[in-house]
């Protein structure tokens, strides 16, 4: 048996450490769910789901619900599917970079699962299916062109799509399952495309215009952002703001000493990390054997002139964990406030913005990302083995 | 005809427009910012102002795991919690201590609290870089969001008694364990990544991307279905924040909020669709124009600010009624506070032994003594010394080299990227093999003290026989 008080710190620092290992790998495996998501044959599961309530898309009317579709209609739609479909795949030998919506749009009807759904869903050009409205009982053209352009184009087609499918299945379903088995042959039809998977039509992707206007300005505005930074020597801004923290500070302060407190937290804490990840020259224990005086010379100054440096540190460390040692817990009952500043070179990069990471194969980013775990993982394993000598009851040196 | 009022004018004439308009700028790349009408009020001291000013300081100040949708504490709470985050911040002036908590007074400090930490640092594009909508497959490429994390967790149920090695072991065995599957999951979770940067080439409008990323291509597949979203900049270490993310600050509050995010207690997961994804890039937008306005105009609302200090009523001087300020750390940062404190001992032992030795041996041995080579000893002083400062200043300035740090988008091309700033995986690769490597050297270190530890422990009992544990 362990002695009690220390080894429970031990149990604490596991349980945290296994439930850290638990929480990044709920992440991964989302992460990976979506993933292999994608690269499987693409279903249009959520296609079909009903349309969110947004603003300027409910304006548009609904298919009267007035009039059953007759087997007449009916029929007209299935050849109007087909009539469709044939133009998108006209259209896509054409068309360089298709959009990707209508494959799986034309996906929706073969797997169909209410005689309604057959009516696919439009292609892009209102005008294709302008030429069949006449046709087309369910207004489904009449849908495309009262949609308000808001400059989603997908986003429109699709809810579009949605609302003439969904129409067409609330009338066409109506009649009841009887027609059903009239209507289980045309869905067979649309089966005849393959199934879109990215590896092969991944090229044919393409963004909405709107989301890409967005991205590219996004991008655009974060670089002037940066590059607005002021230069801390010459703006006037700048100037103005150390005047004013200036005034500020001797308009009454607390002294010296609460002030820099929290700054001498924090470097406490970025020199604990500093040890933590190692950036400090090598241990003074593997220094070469020196092959002349000079160095040797050398080697002792340095070394003693570190046991100094340590002494400072360790006599800054005490006098701060006394001072707070006898300071009174705050009165507030949420966690602490500040954080901590980062250790990785915080100050030189206070705030983030996009920056890339270029790989060139597969097996560069598994190295990387391996590495990085082990990295975590042997941080957590040194902190472990720190913590470890007091709960076997060592004393510490 | 304005421009030449403008030339000809007068810094008031320009003052006076500008200041509202810059006011404005600045609240609208602030979450929760609230109207220019309330700084003005603020200026005055006007007690209707300050609960706006109270709500805007704690959404400032907050730690990132508040999440803008959760529901924020009683404005008490709220501004018991801004003055303690000030005090422990080193906010200079009294009066703000001394506030009444109900929330009622105080606007005109607070427009002061506002203004310092304003001039302290970038404050609104920090913000603003917290909350960025994350559109592609982020990587950290450094461990300080993970280290940093929320130091005391909910705690778990405490060890009865005393605890039986076994049980260390165990968990130390399970623990091993799942670190082997997270490399596996890892591992591939980068292959389909791989992949499907491969199959989406040139798909991206931006030149600098070429594909899509996860979030891009899940859009594209189901735009009406919601993507798991993720905290902005902080992604957890190593799990993909491959969807995009409005942070946890969501000052657009008319999200949605989340179907069954099945994502724990750190990240607030949030689902959107396409369309609200769009929304919210384009609030980013606003709000990073409004940041550049602001960052054009401040000079106005400083000068402004001069003013509101001046009207202030001078202030005693400090009293020794206030206790000597020191931040309070949490639990876990005193704990770390002894770590450090036992591991500066422990370095200081090592370096006295050293040293000892190196001197005894320096004395003994017969070349570099004497006084012909005294001012050659002095040079070597001299620049040992100048060597030692040199570290002693990176320490001060909170680490000297820049390292790579914060989420990366990952692109997969092989040649050269056009313009912007990048970083090439094989310079990280390198860099983490060196930490891999000093980390594994204090390792073994530290296990080979444990071993020399238990050895002398086992030397004072006659007659006892250690049985090790097999493997390690």
């Amino acid at each position: 048996m362990l002695p009690s008080g220390c080894s429970r710190r031990l149990v604490a620092e596991l349980q945290g450490a296994l439930d850290d290992c638990a929480e990044r790998q709920l992440q991964l495996e989302q992460s990976l769910r979506v993933s292999r998501r994608l690269l499987r044959a693409w279903e249009p599961a959520g296609i079909l789901a009903p349309e969110p309530p947004l603003g300027p898309e409910t304006k548009e009317e609904d298919p009267s619900p007035a009039c059953t579709p007759s087997p007449q209609d009916l029929k007209e739609l299935e050849l109007l599917t087909q009539a469709l479909e044939k133009a998108v795949r006209v259209r896509k030998v054409i068309s360089k970079a298709g959009e990707r919506d209508k494959a799986p749009s034309l996906k929706s009807g073969s797997f169909a699962t209410s005689p309604g759904m057959t009516a696919s869903a439009p292609t892009r050009a209102p005008g294709q299916a302008g030429s069949c409205t006449s046709e087309a009982k369910p207004t489904r053209g009449i849908h495309q062109t009262t949609v308000p352009a808001k400059g989603h184009p997908e986003r429109r087609l699709l809810s579009a799509g949605n609302r003439a499918r969904v129409g067409v299945e609330a009338r066409a379903t109506r009649p009841g399952p009887g027609l059903r088995d009239q209507h289980v042959g045309p869905s067979a039809a649309p089966q005849a495309l393959e199934a879109f998977t990215l590896k092969e039509k991944g090229r044919l992707l393409q963004l909405p215009a709107a989301f890409r206007k967005a991205a590219s300005q996004n991008s655009r505005l974060w670089a002037q952002l940066r590059s607005a930074q002021p230069r801390d020597s010459t703006d006037a801004a700048a100037a103005a703001k150390t005047q004013f923290l200036q005034k500020m500070q001797t308009a009454v302060s607390f002294g010296p000493t609460g002030a820099s407190g929290g700054r001498g937290e924090g470097r406490v804490q970025g020199r604990f990390q500093d040890w933590h990840h190692p950036s400090l020259p090598p241990p003074p224990n593997s220094c070469i054997a020196p092959t002349d005086w000079t160095q040797e010379y050398r080697c002792l100054l340095t070394l003693e002139g570190l046991q100094a440096v340590t002494g400072q540190c360790l006599h800054r460390l005490q006098e701060l964990h006394a001072a707070l040692a006898e300071q009174p817990v705050g009165p507030c009952p949420m966690e602490r406030p500040s954080r901590t500043p980062p250790p990785c070179g915080g100050a030189a990069d206070p705030f983030w913005s996009p920056q890339l990471l270029l790989y060139s194969s597969t097996q560069e980013l598994q190295t990387l990302a391996a590495l990085r775990l082990r990295v975590a993982m042997l941080d957590q394993q040194v902190h472990l083995e720190k913590v470890l000598p007091s709960a076997v009851g060592r004393t510490p040196p | 005809m304005g421009r030449r009022r403008r030339l000809a004018g007068a810094v008031a004439e320009a003052g006076a427009g500008a200041l509202p308009k810059v006011i404005t700028a600045l609240s609208q790349s602030l979450p929760a910012g609230p109207s220019p009408e309330i700084f003005r009020r603020a200026k005055f001291d006007r007690p209707e102002a300050a609960p706006a000013l109270w709500q805007l300081l704690f959404r400032l100040l907050s730690p990132q795991s508040a999440d803008g949708t959760s529901a924020s504490p009683a404005l008490e709470a709220q501004a018991c919690w801004v003055k303690a985050a000030l005090r422990s911040q080193g906010y200079p002036r009294l009066v703000l201590a001394q506030l009444p908590e109900d929330g009622s007074r105080g606007s005109r400090e607070l427009l002061l609290a506002l203004s310092w930490l304003l001039a302290r640092g970038p404050l609104p594009e920090r913000l603003l870089a917290q909350a960025h909508v994350q559109l592609g497959d982020e990587m950290p490429v450094c461990e300080c969001e993970a280290l940093a994390s929320p130091g005391p967790r909910a705690p778990h149920v405490e060890a009865e008694g005393p605890v039986d090695i076994r049980c260390v072991q165990w968990l130390m065995g399970r623990l091993r364990f799942r670190w082997r599957c997270l490399i596996t999951s890892q591992q591939e979770q980068c292959a389909l990544l791989s992949k499907i940067h491969l199959y989406t080439r040139g798909c991206h409008s931006d030149q600098r991307l070429g594909h899509l990323s996860v979030a891009e291509t899940e859009m594209l597949r189901d735009p009406e279905g919601g993507q798991q979203v993720r905290a902005g900049a902080r992604v957890l270490a190593p799990g993909w924040a491959c969807t995009p993310g409005p942070g946890p600050r969501s000052f657009w509050n008319d999200v949605r909020p989340g179907r069954g995010g099945a994502d724990g207690g750190r990240s607030c997961a949030q689902l959107c669709s396409a369309f609200q994804l769009l929304r919210r890039l384009e609030r980013e937008n606003v709000g990073l124009e409004a940041a550049l306005e602001w960052r054009r105009g401040e000079l106005v609302f400083w000068r402004w600010m001069d003013t509101v200090l001046g009207a202030c009523p001078p202030e005693a001087p400090a009293a020794a009624t206030q206790p000597t300020v020191l931040p309070r750390i949490a639990g876990r940062g005193l704990g770390q506070l002894e770590l450090a404190a036992r591991e500066l001992r422990a370095l200081q032992e090592e370096l006295c032994e050293a040293s000892e030795r190196r001197r005894a041996a320096w004395a003994v041995g017969g070349q570099g003594r004497g006084p012909q080579w005294r001012s050659a000893r002095q040079a070597l002083q001299k620049a040992v010394e100048q060597e030692l400062a040199a570290l002693r200043r990176a320490w001060e300035q909170d680490r000297g080299p820049a390292r790579p740090h914060g989420p990366h988008r990952l692109v997969r091309r092989e040649d050269e990227a056009p313009g912007g700033q990048y970083l090439r995986a094989a310079e990280v690769i390198q860099a983490l093999r060196n930490q891999e490597a000093c980390l594994e050297a204090a390792l073994h270190r530290l296990q080979g003290q444990c071993r020399q530890e238990l050895a002398r422990l086992a030397g004072a009992l006659p007659g006892l026989i250690w049985i090790l544990p097999p493997g390690r």
